[in-house]
């Protein structure tokens, strides 16, 4: 068994499957359809939903970035906070503009990363997992902690939004849509990219990859940081979006959630946590009439899906994609 | 304040919490040493604990030495099921595991919450006498705990080393297919550490119960000290739970008692988190290649 | 893998899939059809996480004064009668959540009433959807950003005493009480009630004079021993319980009987002496606690005895502060006969001397300290638990 990435992380054939080819022709017509939705009468909730489902899906992806090079993070949403906090701080007590705010949200945790990467890159991904569990928890402590500062356990009220005009829920949806195609654009350029053959090369093997050249620990910093910086921007988006920002909304149940996202949709492709988060936002909306029985039929979907998709709600499209194809050819 | 008798009364106070602990860090680590199973649903086992004690005890009056264990073992007998269809899927897949049962957690706990609500109940205590000596007090349900804690420890121990399924535990753990090689049931083997597993979280849940509260979601604390105890101690390393209970349980009352509640829990985790980045395999654990 | 369990997978999620597709299009398709009697009441409760027990609380206390106005024929307004029909949304004790499920309440519900969310977090979360779509809020967190915010907390009432409120009166009356009493101990949660509600009430213990130690510990603890030890060194007098759940709050007093803490222990805030019983059991006798209903009046035991009636479980303290909310609310929609926010607000403010069930006569405070007088004032009691039950000791009504 392999034991330096998380085991069962290695991506089975033809992985990449999916992010090339016809998916591409989904992709744009998806946006366009998350362009269109709010011209329809869908009311402003539909658009609330939609606001926060991108949120969702930036963080979700740049978990996956990370998760691509072997090393699940269970701490992502303090990242998430830090970037929220740098972002509200920078806007509300130093008075910057939102764009200010926004480089903060990306640099403070990229930084902090940088600053714990070469030490918790080092291990094995199993045990990247038990430290960024703990270390999630300690930067909730600390925004728990640091009142004069974050405002303690009662958090900070009355975040500004990011313009007077984004108080208006069609205007941020529009907003954070822009946003999501750009950084998650941005995310699959690099994972097409020669770096993003470096990484599939270190989850699949770091000594082969280290032989054959690669910097291994430099790339896994540097891709750490960047996935740190990303959900960072996450943060400091959901922050002036919902204008409160407190410490159970960076805790380790958000951190979990990321995760899961990303483990329903498919861990082996960048589609993977987008169709996670999808999954993640509408299904609380099907069950909704069953208030109570909610998470019980959520827990048994997440169990019924590892076991029989390892791969994912992606795997269920692969197949049916391969069954169709079938059909037609016969092939190995 | 540093006076001896205070020490003393720290040093118990440790030692309870370190009994508290270790009985619910040593079925985690038997999942994990021989299956490779992260369980995150192993609060829930022990939330199911405690309300088949409290059914047992506190309702039907069961005599307790009867119902302790009784309510424990009715616990895993049922957990057999879920053997069968969940957690055999996940047998060596540590980390699909670790969701999965996070999900199995979230619908343990949540159908727990329909049938029982969500108030506090109390199971009633088996034992209510504070013992003092010479000035330290000792509450009798720790001293309990203590005890069972010991017990549980040295019928592992002996378990492990001494009989023939206990033996064959270890050479599952050791290499699966050497081991099937020679002749070892592993389906058997399996199903019997789960057992034992879950019959330890259920009686530590009890316990637990008893000591503090019971409520659909009291699992969720006993899991993460269980968690924190086995990264300390080297996951799956039985004498690594021993030694990261009893470090935690002490250093947690030595903390608190001197520097307050924040303190104790920044030092405890921080500590951890060094560990895990120079000793990844933990105190007693053994480093895999 | 064992085929046959693959196959039933495969097929459960492909129509789990449809479902889901086809549930998604239809809830873009049809535009809420509301039926032409029903109003839909609001309210966000944690139904899932740590506030559950108070989100349960809420969610009862509400439904018990919509099935009362119900039984009772209906919500008649403007020549037309409603039945009233509750909608709960789980926020998880969670703010962002509750921003989402608020959005949901107001646009997709179209609720023009919400009760809660219990709790501070979830309340400052869904202030910014419900204030400008105004739409009223009823809740009863302690942070006093929640009524004091940028919209002057133009449709938002707090239907409890919050710790401003009660904390001078029951300082006032410990010092009447036990004049021996000279230091103060507590621990206290490191929550977002903890930080808000101590320093309030740590402040007018030290004004009466007083000396205050506190500690503060994460949530979840369960085992207070060495910090009952700390405190023990001290040489407090009388432990405060201040706003500790009542989980909590159960175990503290149990464990500081245990390490052997004699004297007086009191609880200036929570809710629900009963579950406190249930947890410390026997060594509650004594324990003196805040508390907002008089089992003893007629309302409440016919409120305890509907709610026996319909649920299981212990008796929420958060119930009775609902249920008297929406008994306050269900009068002022009828004084303004119209369903028009700004009116019933209008007449909400004018209510007082309205006799609600369980607080009575109606008072609302708050200018001096919000800036708007959209907080409940009420009369409060002092317990005492005597063979294991809470009896009254004293009423405090005044501030």
């Amino acid at each position: 068994m392999n034991t330096t990435t998380v085991s069962g992380l290695a991506a089975p054939r033809d992985g990449r499957a999916l992010a090339t080819g016809w998916p591409a022709r989904i992709a744009i017509a998806g946006i366009l359809a998350l362009v269109i939705l709010p011209l329809l009468p869908v009311g402003s909730f539909v658009l609330s939903i939609g606001t926060t489902a991108f949120i969702t899906a930036i963080a979700a992806a740049s978990l996956h970035l990370l998760i691509r090079t072997g090393h699940v993070s269970m701490g992502h949403a303090a990242f998430m906070g830090i970037g929220a906090y740098a972002s509200v701080l920078v806007t509300m007590k130093l008075q910057l503009p939102f764009a200010a705010g926004l480089v903060a949200a990306f640099v403070a945790p990229a930084i902090l990363a940088l600053l714990i990467g070469p030490l918790v890159l080092r291990l094995a991904g199993k045990y990247f997992v038990l430290v960024t569990f703990l270390f999630g928890e300690i930067v909730r402590m600390v925004f728990v902690e640091w009142t004069t500062l974050t405002g303690g356990a009662n958090g900070i009220p009355g975040v500004p939004p990011p313009h007077p005009r984004l108080l208006d829920p069609q205007a941020y949806y529009y907003f954070a849509l822009g946003f999501a195609i750009v950084l998650i654009g941005f995310i699959a350029r690099l994972l097409s990219s020669e770096i993003g053959r470096s990484i599939d090369a270190i989850r699949e093997g770091e000594n082969l990859a280290e032989c054959s050249g690669v910097p291994v620990l430099r790339v896994k910093v540097c891709i750490f940081a960047l996935s740190c910086g990303i959900v960072g921007i996450a943060g400091a988006l959901q922050g002036h979006f919902i204008r409160y920002i407190d410490p159970t909304s960076f805790s380790m149940v958000q951190s979990l959630n990321l995760v899961v996202v990303n483990v329903i949709g498919g861990m082996y492709a960048l589609v993977g946590p987008i169709i996670g988060t999808a999954f993640f936002m509408i299904t609380p909306e099907l069950l909704r009439d069953y208030v109570e029985l909610q998470r019980v039929i959520f827990g048994i979907i997440i169990i019924v899906v590892i076991a029989f998709f390892p791969g994912g709600l992606v795997e269920i499209a692969q197949r049916r994609a391969d069954a169709l194809r079938g059909k037609r050819k016969v092939g190995p | 304040m540093l006076s001896p008798i205070v020490l003393v009364q720290i040093v118990v106070n440790g030692v309870g919490l370190a009994a508290i602990y270790i009985l619910v860090a040593l079925g985690f680590t038997l999942l994990f040493g021989i299956m490779r199973v992260v369980n995150f649903a192993h609060g829930a086992f022990a939330m199911l604990g405690g309300y088949a004690l409290y059914y047992l005890y506190s309702i039907y009056d069961v005599p307790y030495l009867v119902a302790a264990p009784v309510a424990a073992l009715f616990v895993a007998a049922a957990a057999l099921v879920l053997e069968r269809f969940v957690y055999r899927r996940f047998y060596q897949k540590m980390f699909q595991s670790m969701i999965a049962l996070l999900g199995l957690d979230m619908a343990i706990a949540s159908t727990a919450l329909i049938i029982w609500d969500s108030h506090e109940r109390s199971i009633k205590p088996a034992v209510s006498d504070i013992l003092q000596l010479g000035g330290i007090i000792v509450p009798a349900d720790k001293l309990v705990i203590v005890a069972v804690a010991a017990i549980a420890l040295a019928a592992f121990y002996l378990f492990t080393h001494f009989t023939r399924a206990g033996l064959a535990m270890r050479a599952a753990a050791q290499d699966v297919e050497t081991a099937e090689a020679q002749g070892i049931d592993t389906r058997v083997t399996y199903q019997l550490s789960f057992f034992i597993a879950i019959f330890m979280a259920a009686l530590a849940g009890g316990f637990y119960g008893q000591t503090y509260a019971l409520s659909p979601f009291m699992g969720e604390r006993p899991l993460m000290m269980a968690f924190i105890v086995v990264i300390l101690g080297g996951m799956g390393s039985i004498p690594g739970v021993a030694l990261g209970g009893l470090l935690l349980g002490l250093g947690e009352s030595f903390l608190s008692t001197f520097y307050g509640s924040s303190v104790s829990v920044f030092v405890s985790f921080g500590a951890v988190i060094l560990l895990l980045v120079f000793r990844p395999w933990g105190l007693l654990g053994t480093p895999e290649k | 893998m064992d085929l046959r369990f693959g196959n039933f997978g495969f097929r459960a999620m492909r129509s789990l899939l449809a479902v889901s597709l086809t549930g998604a299009g239809l809830a873009l398709a049809t535009a809420p059809a509301v039926a032409q009697e029903e109003l839909k009441i609001g309210a966000i409760a944690a139904l899932s996480g740590g506030g559950t027990a108070w989100g349960l609380g809420l969610q009862r206390g509400v439904q018990l004064a919509l099935d009362e106005a119900n039984e009772a024929g209906g919500l008649k307004i403007g020549g037309k009668t409603y039945k009233l029909k509750l909608v709960v949304f789980d926020d998880q004790y969670n703010a962002a959540q509750a921003k989402v499920v608020a959005d949901r309440l107001v646009t997709q519900e179209k609720a023009g009433f919400i009760f809660g969310p219990v709790g501070s977090p979830g309340a400052l979360g869904s202030l910014p959807v419900t204030q400008p779509a105004k739409v009223l809020q009823f809740v009863e967190g302690y942070a006093p950003a929640i009524l004091k915010n940028e919209w002057n907390a133009a449709y938002v009432f707090r239907i409890s005493n919050s710790n401003r409120e009660f904390a001078e009166p029951i300082v006032k009356w410990v010092k009447a009480k036990m004049p021996t009493v000279k230091k103060i101990g507590m621990i206290a949660p490191n929550d977002a009630t903890g930080q808000a509600a101590v320093p309030i009430l740590v402040e007018a213990y030290k004004k009466q004079g007083y000396e205050v130690w506190v500690d503060y510990y994460e949530r979840g603890s369960k085992e207070f021993t060495p910090l009952l030890v700390r405190m023990l060194a001290q040489n407090v007098d009388l432990f405060e319980l201040n706003s500790n759940a009542p989980g909590e709050a159960g175990l503290l007093l149990k464990q500081a009987r245990q390490v052997g803490f004699k004297g007086p222990i009191l609880q200036s805030g929570g809710s629900g002496v009963d579950e406190i019983i249930e947890v410390a059991g026997p060594l509650a006798e004594g324990f003196l606690k805040y508390d907002v209903i008089d089992n003893s009046l007629p309302a409440v035991s016919t409120l305890l005895k509907a709610y026996n009636k319909k649920y299981s479980g212990v008796f929420n303290g958060t119930s009775p502060i609902y249920y008297n909310a929406a008994h306050i609310l269900l009068e002022a929609i009828r004084r303004a006969d119209s369903l028009d926010t700004t009116k019933v607000r209008d007449e909400l403010e004018k209510l007082g001397g309205y006799n609600a069930p369980i607080f009575g006569r109606v008072i609302w405070t708050g200018k001096q300290e919000y800036g708007n007088d959209h907080q409940l004032f009420h009369a409060f009691i002092i317990k005492e638990v005597k063979q294991g039950k809470g009896v009254v000791r004293d009423v405090v009504s005044s501030p």
